[in-house]
């Protein structure tokens, strides 16, 4: 019964989808072209954004026309509310692996990130692409045990941004510019965890109806 | 093949009461297009000036121009009874013939037109009330009376007769009004196959419904007692249930009046 209703849904769902897979590979790119000085690959990441922009707008346009016509209750109504909010916090997501890109453009032929931060900087870029990954599937497969996961990949995220931040006042503010970007690409990457985690409580949410402890 | 519906400033009257006035609109092949406004507004009247079912009753007449594929349906030497063969109908209680069984319900139609071969029309009572989403509930008594079956089944009865005879229109007036929520359902998810064959018109009063099946969704209203209904606007069902251009319909439809 309803079934171009219930597809039509399933499709927001698979929008949401594909679009934490866009962020991981994103986050994987925008790191190697931070740490290898990479402009072609920066330009490619922030050109990429178009297509993760683009499943926003779509989404935020199905969810509102399924709102508007289906009269969505119970469960379908949170699936509907909730794939609004995280449909957010994935095309924020996006926007911080912009910005990360941006770094390693504004500093090429430069490297952006001095030898002394380089293997931590890539650390934060695996985790934040596991834990991109790990959002995707608990938005593809509603696991709950896997939501409640992200909270503590992220102090691991958390944990590697206090390193960074400790490892660039050690160099003793020699480069400023040096200095100034590695703090923002640590924190593009903790606040990219974020709200990854935030995507985790909404999947809570949308299956048990219970919201998570923030 | 279903055909498209264009009404060029339609009025009609009930003696000297004119109870629409100056209807124009556009109704594409193989879509769903809902009328929605509040109690006499005039959709159904509208409704029955396609297939001149209006002026079945004493004083009823029709001015203005109803095309169907650019041939009007109230030109000179146009035969009214050709024009409801063409375009079926559904009420808003079902009303299968009492009398008859579920069989004879569904090629009674066939029957008045002169098809004959008991081949024929064991084809076309399978083949209907497949589409009617029916056939599998009722193939075991098809000999059974058809106002036996329940209300829902009824409806599919009703809708299975009305495409035996492969109309290129299908009105529904409030197919659904006297129905179970669940049998509502049905009969929509049948309403979205069906689109695919016919041009499909439906009044209603139930809002949701319009929004939930509708590709198109015009909205009518009367100023004040006495007054005819008017068409105050028609547009893709998504934009009139998220942004309408007239601030009546979104006064109607957000529940402010009517």
């Amino acid at each position: 019964m309803r079934d171009t209703y219930h597809d039509q849904l399933d499709a927001i769902v698979q929008d949401l989808f594909q679009m934490s897979q866009l962020v991981a590979r994103g986050v994987t790119q925008a790191t190697a072209a931070l740490t290898r000085a990479d402009l072609a690959l920066a330009e490619q990441v922030i050109e990429g954004d178009d297509a993760i922009n683009a499943l926003y707008r779509g989404v935020e346009t199905q969810a509102f026309d399924l709102l508007a016509r289906q009269q969505p209750v119970a469960g379908d109504l949170r699936v509907l509310v909730t794939s609004l909010r995280i449909v957010v916090d994935l095309e924020r997501a996006g926007d911080y692996v912009v910005h990360l890109a941006k770094i390693a453009r504004r500093r090429h032929p430069a490297s952006a990130v001095p030898d002394a931060l380089r293997g931590t900087v890539l650390e934060m870029g695996q985790t934040a692409q596991q834990i991109l990954d790990k959002t995707g599937t608990v938005i593809a497969t509603r696991d709950l045990e896997l939501a409640a996961e992200l909270e503590v990949d992220d102090d691991a995220m958390d944990a590697l941004q206090k390193r960074l931040f400790t490892l660039v006042l050690q160099d003793g503010g020699q480069d400023i510019e040096a200095a100034i970007d590695a703090t923002l690409a640590g924190r593009y990457y903790e606040r990219l965890a974020d709200h990854a985690v935030a995507v985790g409580h909404r999947v809570t949410y949308m299956v048990t109806g219970e919201h998570a402890e923030v | 093949m279903a055909k498209r519906i264009e009404a060029v400033d339609l009025d009609a009257y009930y003696g000297g009461f004119r109870a629409i006035e100056g209807v124009t609109l556009t109704i594409e092949p193989k879509s769903i297009t809902a009328l929605i406004g509040p109690s006499g507004c005039g959709k159904s009247t509208f409704l029955r000036t396609i297939n001149r079912m209006h002026e079945v009753l004493p004083g009823a007449r029709v001015t203005g121009q109803l095309l169907l594929d650019d041939e009007d349906v109230y030109g000179p030497g146009v035969d009214p009874v050709g024009v409801r063969r063409a375009i079926g109908m559904v009420f808003q209680r079902p009303n299968p013939f009492p009398t008859m069984s579920i069989y004879d319900n569904v090629v009674a139609g066939l029957r008045l037109n002169g098809v004959k071969k008991k081949g024929d029309l064991d084809d076309a009572a399978e083949q209907s009330l497949r589409s009617a989403n029916l056939w599998n509930e009722v193939k075991d008594r098809l000999g059974k009376p058809g106002a036996g079956l329940s209300g829902g089944q009824q409806q599919r009865l009703c809708i299975a007769r009305a495409v035996a005879v492969e109309p290129q229109v299908l009105l529904m007036d409030e197919p659904c009004s006297a129905l179970d929520p669940i049998s509502t359902l049905a009969i929509e998810d049948l309403m979205t196959e069906l689109k695919d064959r016919y041009t499909i018109i439906i009044v209603t009063h139930n809002m949701q419904q319009a929004a939930r099946v509708s590709d198109r969704t015009g909205f009518f209203t009367i100023d004040g007692p006495g007054t005819p209904g008017r068409l105050v606007e028609i547009d893709e069902t998504p934009k009139i249930f998220s942004n309408p251009s007239e601030k009546r319909t979104e006064d109607y439809i957000t529940g402010r009046f009517g």
